[in-house]
């Protein structure tokens, strides 16, 4: 079939005005958040699942790729469309279908971005808890293909711990229910599985998730520390007092530079390192708390305390870490931005690694991460248009995910594998490990025509389709 | 003549592993050997093995919950993992341990308490139940409204598959999602998918003070609704159960409540169990606030707890649904979006069987409800009853849960039953995914056949 014959089967389906398929419109969704980029041949926006199964099915026939795409702020090249394949994406499926306070829960559709759906949940005194540092703008659907996280999934988990269920298209344009309005459901945890498989598995058209109720009180403290060393030394000396704060964060000399360059967050010149602690609760335990939370900053080397209640204070001593990677365009156009995941105990041996590593790659690195995790943010500062410099960084990170992974750690906490990391997935898995993971995915899609090739490394072998019935059972 | 299962098995992986079966049976089905292997390889061995000759394993841990699920369409090999008890990496500043599957939950416990933590799961029996079976069931308990389910704190698996290879999932670091999140796949498997080795978990600090409340209703549903505004309080317990006068007679007995008047001895008496834990202080305000919510709410006496004798009333209440079982013909376990809770525990609890309203245990937080239809006559009697009342009880107990939007699992039932229902209930639409992916990983069916949903 000719492709122009497709389009018009896709209009036929979404209407004309719903389909993109002029190279200029294209463009912009060329890339996402990452480094890897390729031009769909077509974006369509369907209003319902009706219309979603119905895209896949027809994609499916005619032998056509499909990856969903939430809002393309992915950082690991998961929505870049694969070769020949077409987009779909939801800004037309944007709608909190409910808010339900009793059962504490919200149905939505997947291009409901994820602060539009905590500010809603906020009126009726809930949230909800995963909070990207993109949540401005990523989708509920783009959370779920990454299970993303975000710096309050300390205290709360990540996406996969809030998501109840969710209705999917399957590659074939068939539509099923996974999970439930009940937390518990019988069979395999198929939304769990779902949660985080990097669309590969299908495209979700409805998502519930829980709502969490509002803390009685939110206090915030910001630590300045002489150096990296110090304030990890305040994280552990946190967590050993028996603390889980609701979030714990640092940035290094480089980002506290690049933040004061875009605007005065009010560090000192001398600022080694910067630690963001966030107590949620009830007013008498948050006071208990933050009085050892405070006295740990000083014992452990803190050149100044700040704290703050009121909202207003808060997202003042926010501000720094929630803009320094928008800052760190201050010190060079681009950056890559590296996942990884390593024992919250291994945190300062590693960040002195990383360093050791920007050394020898001459490349300078920002850290901005999840201290209180584990989850490293170590941002590579390069020029694109310079000669090899993307190539020098690429392996400069991945000499950072080595160091991560010798150190009992990951390469991704809450970016995905997607393009990005797919080379690097056996410095974590083995064949074996990683040919599980491709069963499962054939369970759900054995032809593999949803966001093929992405996740495991080329040539991965692939388990031919199974036509097999399973064994007594009715067809 | 041909040799016995236990003779081949005794082969392969030498005499001292296969034990004699004794009076071991899984839904009156007398395995035709136990093995309790000591060394990894044996395992992968055996399944290897299992799966060429098409011979069934049926993993265990403590065994605790051997009849939860379908009769097994086979049950040729028990496969004993207690011989597995270590604790192979626990790093207090981490808050992640790794550990055995044969290990108890108990041990467990013991062995972080010296670091100030806990792992978040519950489990009655807690000095039997290990840890790979109760990830196999996935389920949790009476704190579940805060912890959830085992999947929650799971973050790393090693696993032998029926191909005889080691396999792992996630890792040792809180946040991962590096490649799919098989862990969420075998938790709740029920075994079915490949056999536990090794477990990694998120932990949580042992917090300083614990407390909790007992508080009496008139009846049942007065208690599931207090609960129900206890829950949505801001003095919010970190689990709120409700429970019928039958249940909460055995508590006097137990004489955890012996001093105080709860009015236990009347046939209509629900209690209320509120538990909770934090900084000393906190907690304290929390019980004054929750007491006289309480009594606002109805409550006819609140009786409040500290120390080490709310924790003993936790173990008690987490125990409980086993001694239960023993008195009770049937035992079902609903799980509903949290509202519902108290409408279908109304509904379900007027579901006679045999002329007996059931028992309950409602969790109205989390949305689950466990019901207890006692047994009648003598125990002879048990297994030969009629089947067709129990059948249509479970059938009246299935629609009023789906018609809430929830499932209901039957946990025990006569036999004669048991062979002629699903006891996981209708299926999901999702169900020929289910079936595809068992099938892929186990494509002989060796493992635990026929227990879960749908013939897997």
């Amino acid at each position: 079939m000719e492709f122009s014959g497709f389009l018009n089967d896709l209009k036929a389906i979404v209407g004309d005005q719903n389909v993109v398929h002029h190279p200029d419109d294209l463009l912009v969704f060329e890339y996402d958040g990452s480094v890897d980029r390729r031009i769909p041949e077509a974006v369509v926006f369907p209003g319902n699942t009706r219309e979603v199964s119905a895209i896949v099915a027809l994609a499916y026939y005619a032998g056509i790729p499909v990856v969903g795409r939430g809002t393309g702020t992915g950082l690991s090249g998961g929505s870049v469309t694969p070769p020949g394949g077409i987009q779909i994406a939801f800004p037309r499926m944007n709608n909190i279908l409910e808010v339900d306070t009793d059962n504490r829960l919200a149905l939505v559709e997947p291009g409901v971005i994820n602060l539009h759906l905590d500010t809603r949940a906020r009126k009726d005194g809930l949230r909800y808890a995963p909070d990207p540092s993109s949540q401005k703008a990523c989708s509920l659907g783009g959370n779920i293909a990454e299970n993303s996280g975000g710096p309050h999934c300390l205290a709360y988990g990540t996406t996969t711990n809030h998501v109840l269920g969710m209705e999917v298209v399957l590659e074939d344009g068939s539509v099923v229910n996974l999970g439930s309005l009940a937390r518990e459901t019988v069979g395999y945890d198929l939304r769990g599985v779902f949660t985080g498989s990097e669309g590969t598995f299908g495209i979700a058209t409805k998502i519930a998730v829980r709502l969490l109720p509002l803390p009685e009180t939110v206090r915030t403290f910001l630590g300045i520390f002489p150096d990296v060393e110090s304030a990890c030394t305040a994280v552990s000396a946190v967590i050993e007092h028996g603390i889980v704060p609701a979030a714990l964060e640092m940035i290094d000399a480089l980002t506290i530079q690049a933040v004061q360059n875009v605007s005065d967050a009010g560090y000192p010149d001398d600022a080694g390192a910067v630690l963001l602690i966030e107590l949620e609760g009830l007013q008498d335990e948050v006071e208990e708390i933050g009085r050892e939370v405070e006295a740990a900053l000083w014992d452990t080397g803190a050149t100044h305390v700040r704290t703050a209640e009121e909202a207003e204070e808060r997202q003042q001593l926010w501000a720094g870490r929630n803009g320094a990677l928008g800052a760190l365009g201050s010190l060079a156009p681009n950056y890559f931005l590296v996942d990884g995941v390593v024992p919250r105990t291994q945190l300062a041996q590693v960040l002195g690694q990383v360093a050791d590593i920007s050394r020898q790659y001459d490349i300078p690195i920002a850290n901005v991460f999840h201290a209180g995790d584990g989850n490293l943010h170590p941002c590579l500062l390069f020029d694109e248009r310079k000669e090899g410099a993307l190539q020098r960084v690429m392996e400069a990170g991945t000499a950072v995910l080595q160091v991560c992974v010798d150190a009992g750690g990951t390469l991704t906490g809450e970016h995905g594998v997607g393009l990005e990391k797919k080379e690097q997935m056996p410095l974590v898995y083995s064949e074996e490990d990683m040919a599980n993971m491709i069963l499962v995915r054939d369970a759900f899609a054995p032809d593999n025509t949803l966001n093929p090739g992405k996740i495991f490394p080329d040539g991965t072998k692939q388990t031919p389709r199974s036509q097999h019935v399973f064994p007594g059972m009715p067809a | 003549m041909e040799s016995s299962l236990g003779d081949r098995l005794a082969r392969l992986l030498g005499g001292s592993v296969v034990l004699p079966v004794d009076d071991l049976e899984i839904d009156e089905m007398i395995p035709q050997a136990i093995v309790r292997p000591t060394e990894r390889v044996q395992i992968s061995e055996l399944l290897l093995w299992a799966s060429s000759e098409h011979v069934s394993v049926l993993p265990k841990g403590g065994g605790t919950r051997l009849n939860l699920g379908n009769v097994p369409r086979k049950a040729d090999v028990v496969l004993d993992l207690g011989a597995f008890d270590r604790l192979i990496d626990y790093q207090p500043a981490d808050m992640t341990a790794t550990v055995e599957a044969g290990m108890t939950l108990a041990t467990l416990q013991d062995r972080l308490a010296p670091g100030g933590e806990f792992a978040p799961l519950e489990s009655a029996q807690p000095r039997r139940s290990t840890i790979g079976g109760i990830l196999s069931v996935g389920a949790g308990g009476p704190l579940s409204y805060t912890y959830g389910l085992p999947r929650e704190w799971l973050i790393g698996l090693s696993i032998l598959g029926t191909n005889g290879i080691s396999t792992k999932s996630g890792g040792k670091v809180v946040k991962n999602v590096t490649g799919y999140d098989l862990n969420k796949l075998y938790t709740g498997s029920m075994g079915t998918l490949g056999v536990i080795l090794e477990a990694s978990f998120k932990l949580l600090p042992i917090d300083p003070q614990n407390g909790m409340l007992f508080a009496s209703f008139p009846s049942l549903s007065n208690s599931v609704t207090a609960s129900r505004k206890l829950i949505h309080s801001g003095s919010a317990p970190a689990g709120c159960l409700s429970a019928t006068s039958g249940i909460t007679r055995r508590l006097q007995d137990s004489t955890l409540a012996a001093s105080q008047d709860l009015g236990l001895g009347e046939p209509e008496t629900a209690l209320l169990f509120a538990f909770y834990s934090g900084r000393s202080q906190a907690t304290r305000r929390r019980l004054e606030e929750a007491a006289a919510m309480l009594i606002a709410e109805g409550a006819t006496a609140v009786q409040r707890i500290e120390g080490p004798a709310a924790k003993s009333t936790l173990r008690w209440i987490t125990d409980v649904p086993t001694q239960v079982n023993e008195d009770s013909a049937l035992v079902i376990k609903i799980s509903v979006p949290s509202n519902s809770t108290p409408p279908t525990s109304a509904e379900c609890g007027d579901v006679a069987l045999f002329g007996e309203k059931p028992e309950q245990i409602a969790d109205p937080g989390f949305g689950s409800i466990r019901l207890f239809w006692p047994k009648y006559g003598d125990i002879q009697s048990f297994h030969s009853m009629e089947p067709q009342p129990i059948i249509d009880t479970i059938q009246n107990v299935r629609e009023t849960a789906q018609s809430y939007g929830g499932s209901a699992v039957v946990e025990q039932c006569p036999i004669t039953v048991k062979s002629q229902i699903d006891v996981w209930g209708d299926y999901p639409d999702s169900l020929a995914i289910m079936q595809n992916i068992k099938y892929r990983f186990d494509p002989n069916s060796i493992l635990n056949p026929g227990r879960f949903l749908g013939g897997i």
